[in-house]
């Protein structure tokens, strides 16, 4: 059945390994992936060590729906202590490993220790063993899975691996599948990096047996159906993620020159359309309709002619809008690069832009930079600065230690030009005119974070009704809702909504667009219910995939206040309050937030989540929700 | 099964209101239609233009400003809003 697949713990210290099942009660409890993990994380690491070090552990997992029928099973979580942030590290990518995982027998890893040498850990039907890797040290994303491909003549092997950049421990390292599905955010590359893990190659035969396939095949035609019909779903089988560049650029929302403007004007070169001439059709993850994954090869300059896939909508920001350039050649460029380097787009563009607002500034000089000119707009040195990032060398090795690290090694008053949540930098969009935006990058549990309870459909101005209809399930909300994003009114409340939905849509492996995210029409909670039910056979209703939910959020707040999360840092950089924008259409013009409407709006968050004024669980929240006796060490 | 809630779900509920061959203005909101294959579009609400692209024949998307045209407007309707402010 869909629930047999094992966890298995692996001590690289020691180079054993033992599986067990995981027990039904469990799976009501958390389901599987981000939900599954955020318990395990909270059992089995001790407070405060060091994210970097033998006791922090790494969890791989797959989502309790992954490769079965429902559509776009496909997400793989990787959890671990960050070592970016110091609080709950995780992140969420597609593909094919999850699912190749779950074919080879096991839901959840649980990785301990270091292993005295690189290793590997070569998953096949039911076996784990820990190989040799001092062939593949040293090489980046791409060639090592073709080089464990070859080691092991199998070329339909599934790889999760490095690139040099974990290996270097750099604190936003990435975990790699295939050539371009990133497990990005809070450095969770670097954790495997230093582990001595350089991969984990999967390759499984073992049927996932469906509940009620009649049933399940029946009903996933109805959500494969509600989810191509959407719009958003055809502009991105067309143009990839890209394609949100127009609506947020064109409006005056995206950060550029750092955070100095919130406009990319004169831009037309960079604009997906443009970007479109160089793909040559659309690739899908597992099982997913969508085919939002672009296939490239590069026009010209030193890459020419090389193959990479996406990029995606944060790497247009990260490498165009953020560094303030224009060139569509430098974004596919740095794309790629930071796919074999194996390191988080988002960080990388945010640290270089950052850097380059220093230069500016004369913090940085021709000195630091060793010669290296880091004006805006200059193509050349963004490239550049992939590679010492990566490598660690001069500049870049500062950089490669992430916000506020890289902030009190420089000094002169560089943290304030930083745009950070919890020193992770944030997605290049620019929440100023948003505030239910701003209001969940403060809160998230990762850092300044758009995947974990960003309301992105408040964009779209949709009329209320459709608004109560959406964010009045599975839980009754009458409180206020409102169509304009720059309002305050009901904001928390749909940040609040948000977070279960994306913690729910994590805990069961499907693709975030395949809800609510950028689309209001897609299927949520009550469609969850009936996919589990028909392909694993758990029964749970709406409102239980929503308790999984709140559990799972709620013990990825007791880990990061364990870790010595204070309330003040749930807050925004001093400029999103101090410096108005200044481009765009009129109503974004001139906008900050308000410190006052945004403390407003996190004390009602806290009081949605059950959280007193200081942001701490309430007894009677535990209680409620099951967790009063965690850490309870049942798996 | 236990599942069962409704007939309708919210997902399904909220699609009816799908409008197919419509975009939203950027500035105003307002939703509009355009002639196949325009390359460009005029708001008639509130006068911003806005750059087409067509990702399927009868699906129109917001590729980007007009910049001159837009942000002349931006301007001056800043620039009104400031002296109503004094």
């Amino acid at each position: 059945m869909a629930l047999n697949r094992k966890i298995a713990y692996i001590d690289l210290t020691t180079g054993t390994v033992e599986a067990k099942p995981i027990p039904v009660k469990m799976r009501k409890q958390f389901l599987g992936g981000r939900g599954l993990d955020a318990y395990l994380l909270y059992n089995h690491i001790k407070p405060g060590v060091d994210a970097l070090g033998p006791d922090n552990v790494l969890l791989v997992s797959a989502g309790v729906l992954v490769g079965t029928l429902a559509s776009a099973s496909s997400r793989t979580h990787v959890a671990a202590k960050s070592p970016l942030t110091g609080y709950f590290g995780s992140c969420n990518m597609g593909g094919f490993f999850s699912p190749e995982l779950r074919f080879a027998g096991f839901d959840h890893l649980v990785i301990k220790g270091k292993a005295a040498k690189p290793v590997y850990l070569w998953i096949h039907n039911g076996e784990i063993e820990i190989r040799d890797a001092s062939k593949v040290w040293g090489k980046g994303v791409r060639d090592t899975q073709e080089a464990i491909r070859e080691e092991l003549g199998d070329h339909e092997i599934k790889a999760m691996t490095i690139g040099i950049a974990g290996e270097n421990k750099v604190r936003y390292a990435n975990v790699m599948t295939e050539i371009k599905n990133s497990g990005g955010r809070t450095g969770m590359g670097a954790v495997m990096g230093s582990k001595n893990l350089k991969a984990i190659a999967v390759r499984g035969t073992m049927d996932i047996k469906i509940a009620h396939p009649a049933e399940a095949l029946e009903y996933d035609k109805k959500v494969i159906s509600q989810v191509t019909a959407a719009k958003v779903s055809q502009e991105m089988g067309k143009l990839g993620t890209l394609f949100i560049w127009g609506a947020t650029n064109s409006q005056g929302l995206v950060r550029t020159r750092n955070f100095q403007l919130n406009q990319l004007d004169e831009s037309d070169a960079i604009e997906p359309e443009e970007f479109e001439e160089h793909t040559f059709g659309m690739a899908a993850c597992y099982g997913c309709q969508v085919h939002c994954r672009a296939r490239y090869v590069i026009p010209d300059g030193e890459y020419k002619g090389v193959y990479d896939e996406g990029p995606e909508y944060t790497s247009i920001g990260a490498f165009a809008g953020e560094p303030g350039c224009r060139d569509l050649t430098t974004v596919l460029a740095a794309n790629h690069l930071v796919n074999d380097y194996g390191m988080d787009t988002l960080e990388v563009g945010g640290m270089i832009a950052w850097a380059m607002e220093l230069y500016e500034k004369g913090i940085l000089t021709d000195k630091d930079t060793g010669g290296l000119d880091l004006s805006f707009g200059n193509e050349a040195a963004v490239i550049e600065m992939i590679h010492r990032i990566a490598k660690r060398e001069g500049l870049g090795d500062i950089l490669a230690e992430g916000p506020l690290r890289a902030a009190e090694k420089i000094g002169k008053d560089s943290i304030k030009y930083q745009i950070h949540v919890k020193g992770m930098s944030a997605l290049h969009s620019d929440d100023r005119p948003a505030p239910a935006l701003a209001l969940g990058i403060a809160t998230a549990s990762r850092g300044a974070d758009h995947l974990r309870s960003r309301p992105a459909i408040d964009l779209y101005h949709l009329p209320e009704p459709v608004l109560r209809q959406i964010y009045g399930q599975p839980v009754p909300y009458e409180g206020p809702l409102t169509s304009d994003y720059t309002d305050y009114e009901g904001k928390s409340w749909q940040v609040f909504w948000q977070e279960q939905c994306y913690m729910a849509v994590d805990s069961l492996g499907i693709c975030k667009y395949h809800t609510i995210f950028l689309g209001p029409n897609f299927p949520n909670f009550e469609e969850w219910s009936k996919l589990l039910y028909y392909n694993t056979g758990l029964e749970m209703t709406p409102l239980d995939i929503w308790n999984v939910a709140r559990r799972a959020n709620m013990l990825e707040r007791m880990f990061n206040l364990r870790e010595g999360l204070t309330k003040q840092e749930d807050w925004l950089v001093d400029r999103y309050f101090d410096e108005p924008t200044k481009l765009g259409i009129p109503k974004i013009r001139g906008r900050v937030i308000d410190r006052d409407k945004l403390h407003k709006l996190i004390d009602e968050f806290y009081g949605f989540q059950g959280w007193d004024t200081k942001g701490v669980p309430k007894p009677e929240t535990l209680k409620a929700l099951g967790l009063e006796k965690e850490p309870s060490h049942q798996l | 099964m236990t599942n069962e809630r409704r007939a309708e779900t919210t997902a399904e509920a909220t699609a009816r209101g799908r409008t197919y061959g419509a975009f939203r203005c950027l500035n105003c909101f307002e939703r509009n239609t355009a002639p196949s294959g325009a390359k460009s579009f005029k708001c008639p609400k509130c006068g911003f233009e806005w750059r087409l692209s067509w990702p399927m024949p009868t699906q129109p998307r917001i590729r980007g400003p007009v910049w001159e045209t837009n942000r002349r407007l931006a301007e001056e309707a800043t620039a009104k809003q400031t002296k109503g402010e004094k």
